[in-house]
């Protein structure tokens, strides 16, 4: 094959790739006019779902950086024997379809569920409320969150966490200090990829949490409920979630550049060895 | 390279030799018919959700053959707007309610549903089972029991899994889903002043390839052995 037609090969591959994916989110504008999806985004199916899907997330991402953030940083800085083994267990849950992570969460917390027992003597129920939300989501998130936020931690250079420890640094002040700052552009990245998966967590919800307005509807599960009851509804919550993705890519294109700008400036204060 | 397209048109006509003669039509059913209609025949390719998610499929243009609806409401639609041929009636069902075997929160008629703290799960408004519920609910002067509600399903099958699961305390189905549920839920009746009418209606999709097969599956439902299956399986006939 000659050079010219490989080229032309690969330019055709590209566009036809380009295009299956680009079609489809171009198409969700291009439906109804833009005054009419704006429209649907004032519909209270919307607004709820909205608000459900902003409450929940925030609590589940906030839980999943609390919990993940030192668990990452351990996993990251340990060397212990099977270790290899947490790291596969943890992005084990990536591989897995979400209605696997909803049965299996109702296998858990539902009320004749493994832990369901012990909870319901407490008279907590956990299936088909807020609450079950909030942990479907986390539990989606979480993987994405750690797997990144380990890279983060095992790109910090170890030479740096060595010198604080050595002029005296606890470990605690080492992980607030230097690690966290120097890791903050790829916790980022990864908080905000997990966050993104978070809000469109659609299967394990609809199973462990159900779906009703304004309690446990989310944005997800709103475009599923509207689809043939108010399409254009469906359309425009649609709409709204390539917007949020576009501008969460853009922040993503961002954020190496503003750590790049803080870190030089730490390390240019610094005195350095040659000086 | 000609052995495996040799395979290829064995492993393609086997099944097709083995379905007899005729295409093979897809139905879009109504999820209470889930059992009943395999039982009446099994040479279609059944897809069962909601009617109105049916309905919206065939809207959007899905291939398929003939759609059976719980209610004459989406198969009248579709009539209008010249999507399928006439509908026919061809069963009737009644709405129950169903709780966990083990009834946790000690149901014993539908009036203890609006009993603070009771969870209740129901058919979102616009699928036929949502929308037969409520109108029980208003005949009852039960609408207090809209407040317990803890989630609107897209279709009765969910419906019966979350009470079979035993996460809501109580859901609204049809007569016809209490055999699914194999024995993990209990009935409780809904008085016959309550009872709304529940008509299945079945037409041939006018974009059908198969317009003999989809009759000839249409007639099987109205026939005899058909309406006896149905019967068999707890709906009424018209």
């Amino acid at each position: 094959m000659s050079r010219r037609a490989f080229t032309a090969g690969l330019v055709a591959t590209t566009t036809v790739a380009l295009a299956f994916l680009l079609l489809p989110l171009v198409a969700l504008f291009l439906r109804v006019s833009p005054g009419t999806l704006f429209g649907q985004l004032g519909n209270p199916v919307a607004t709820d779902a909205v608000l459900v899907s902003l409450k929940t997330s925030a609590i589940a991402h906030a839980l999943v950086l609390l919990f993940g953030t030192p668990a990452a940083y351990l996993l990251a800085t340990n060397r212990f024997r099977g270790r290899p083994l947490v790291l596969s267990l943890v992005e084990l849950p990536l591989v897995l379809p979400p209605a696997v992570a909803g049965i299996g969460l109702l296998a858990a917390f539902g009320r004749l569920g493994l832990l369901g027992s012990t909870l319901d003597a407490f008279g907590v129920q956990v299936g088909l409320t807020q609450t079950a939300v909030v942990l479907a989501v986390a539990f989606v998130e979480m993987p994405f969150y750690l797997r990144g936020a380990v890279a983060a931690f095992e790109a910090v250079d170890t030479t740096l966490l060595d010198a604080a420890r050595t002029l005296g640094a606890r470990p605690a002040r080492v992980f607030a200090r230097v690690a966290l700052p120097l890791a903050l552009g790829g916790l980022g990245a990864s908080s905000a990829v997990a966050l993104a998966r978070g809000l469109g967590e659609f299967g394990a919800t609809i199973i462990f949490a159900g779906s009703l307005q304004g309690v446990t509807q989310t944005l997800p599960l709103a475009i599923y409920a509207e689809l043939d009851r108010n399409f254009d509804a469906a359309l425009a919550i649609g709409a709204l979630f390539v917007l949020l993705g576009l501008a969460l890519l853009a922040a993503l294109r961002l954020v190496p550049l503003w750590t790049r700008s803080v870190s030089t400036s730490r390390f240019r204060s610094a005195p350095s060895v040659s000086s | 390279m000609k052995r495996a397209a040799l395979l290829c048109v064995i492993a393609l006509a086997v099944p097709a030799a083995a379905l007899g003669s005729g295409p093979r039509i897809t139905v879009l059913a109504a999820s209470s018919l889930t059992n009943a209609f395999p039982a009446i025949s099994s040479a279609p390719r059944y897809s069962f959700a909601g009617s109105d998610q049916l309905a919206f499929q065939i809207e959007q243009g899905a291939q398929a053959d003939v759609f059976a609806a719980a209610s004459p409401k989406y198969p009248e639609a579709l009539y209008a707007k010249k999507l399928v041929y006439e509908p026919v009636v061809f069963a009737t069902n009644r709405l129950v309610v169903i709780v966990p075997s083990k009834n946790p929160a000690h149901i014993g008629s539908v009036y203890d549903l609006k009993r603070h703290g009771v969870r209740v799960v129901l058919g979102a408004v616009g699928v036929p089972i949502g929308d037969y519920t409520r109108k029980v609910l208003a005949k009852l002067g039960l609408n207090a029991v809209l407040k317990n509600v803890v989630s609107d399903e897209p279709d009765v099958r969910s419906i019966v899994a979350k009470v079979a699961l035993g996460e809501a305390d109580a859901g609204f189905v049809y007569v016809t889903d209490v055999l699914s549920a194999n024995g993990k839920v209990a009935t409780v009746t809904i008085p016959a002043r309550g009872q709304p009418t529940v008509k299945y209606e079945i037409a041939v999709i006018r974009s059908t390839k198969h317009l003999a097969a989809a009759q000839t599956f249409v007639r099987e439902v109205l026939s005899r052995n058909g309406r006896g299956k149905l019967r068999l399986f707890g709906f009424g006939l018209p």
